[in-house]
């Protein structure tokens, strides 16, 4: 229907068209315009915030992370120094526990001291 | 090393950056460097200008509203630049989609045959010859917008097409209707002669 010959430039018009201008001048206007714009869109300025708070966060993280390792290596400080000590009361442990297997499950009774140091220690190591 | 470079500030480079690629002013700009924007907006803003102005065949006031929302929707899209093709070549095509927007709002019945089939442009009542420039000014919008493209700006027919969400073979008839047209305003012929 539409054959590429009957669509063909002659060379004048193609001449034609490539003498066409192919830029506008632009007033200082436009670009004062332009860029008020976007900084109204609160676009320029904004990235610099953006890393100060990345920054913060990096920061809050790694104090979080010295926190808690700081607290493994004071457990595993504590521990290692009581292991004669809490051996022993493990052994102990271990006794009353067989002693009291022959009350009923559903019982209520209080945690005692030594239970707690085994439960910890077997935590940690 | 002179003293004159020994000088020289971080600010002072910033404030002269012609001589950086578009790549460098986009990465600046990106983050949120002012001088780097303006540089990258005087560098292209000319043949934006110049672009948007010819395929809205419109004032040069409307031109600018079409080329202050190319930049509004440019710079947030700076980061999907890949490279891939020119900035200029990007920028228009921003530049072509702010100016269908601006015809649909402001004409919608235009723009919704913007590229029908059946859509004819008649060409003004005149024995006299045309320049090029207002004759291209005179077609209707669709023809218009294919014959820049096309014949102007140097896009194919399937780039045309994916640009404005034709079909190839539309846009290469309304690029044979614009010719006829345009040919007709420049030899001042009333009757419009495929032949």
């Amino acid at each position: 229907m539409y054959n590429d010959d009957e669509i063909e430039l002659t060379l004048a018009e193609r001449a034609a068209l490539a003498s066409l201008p192919r830029e506008m001048e632009t007033g200082d206007m436009l670009e004062a315009r332009v860029v008020r714009a976007l900084r109204d869109k609160g676009h320029f300025g904004e990235p610099p915030v953006r890393r100060r708070g990345s920054l913060q966060v990096m920061w809050r993280i790694a104090a979080a992370l010295a926190l808690f390792a700081g607290g493994v290596a004071t457990g595993r400080y504590i521990l290692a120094a009581d292991v004669p000590e809490s051996a022993s009361i493990s052994a102990r442990a271990s006794n009353d526990r067989n002693a009291r297997d022959t009350t009923p499950r559903t019982e209520t009774r209080p945690v005692r001291q030594n239970e707690t140091v085994v439960a910890e220690r077997e935590m940690w190591l | 090393m002179t003293a004159m470079e020994l000088h020289l500030e971080p600010a002072t480079v910033l404030e002269k950056p012609a001589a950086d690629s578009d790549a460098a002013l986009i990465a600046a700009a990106i983050s949120g460097a002012e001088p780097a924007f303006r540089e990258l907006f005087r560098r292209h803003t000319p043949h934006l200008l110049q672009f948007v102005s010819r395929v809205l065949g419109a004032s040069r006031a409307d031109a600018e509203d079409v080329v202050q929302d190319t930049w509004l929707r440019a710079y947030p899209a700076l980061v999907t630049f890949r490279n891939e093709s020119s900035f200029s070549t990007w920028l228009c095509s921003v530049g072509l989609r702010a100016a269908l927007d601006s015809m649909r709002r402001g004409k919608r019945h235009i723009a919704d045959t913007l590229f029908d089939e059946d859509t004819h442009a008649e060409p003004p009542r005149t024995e006299d010859r045309m320049d090029l420039e207002k004759a291209i000014g005179c077609l209707a919008p669709g023809y218009r917008m294919v014959l820049v493209l096309h014949d102007v700006e140097g896009f194919t027919h399937e780039e045309i097409a994916l640009q404005l969400g034709i079909a190839p073979g539309t846009s290469k008839a309304q690029l044979f209707k614009a010719r006829r047209v345009m040919r007709a305003l420049l030899t001042g012929r009333e009757n419009i002669d495929v032949q």
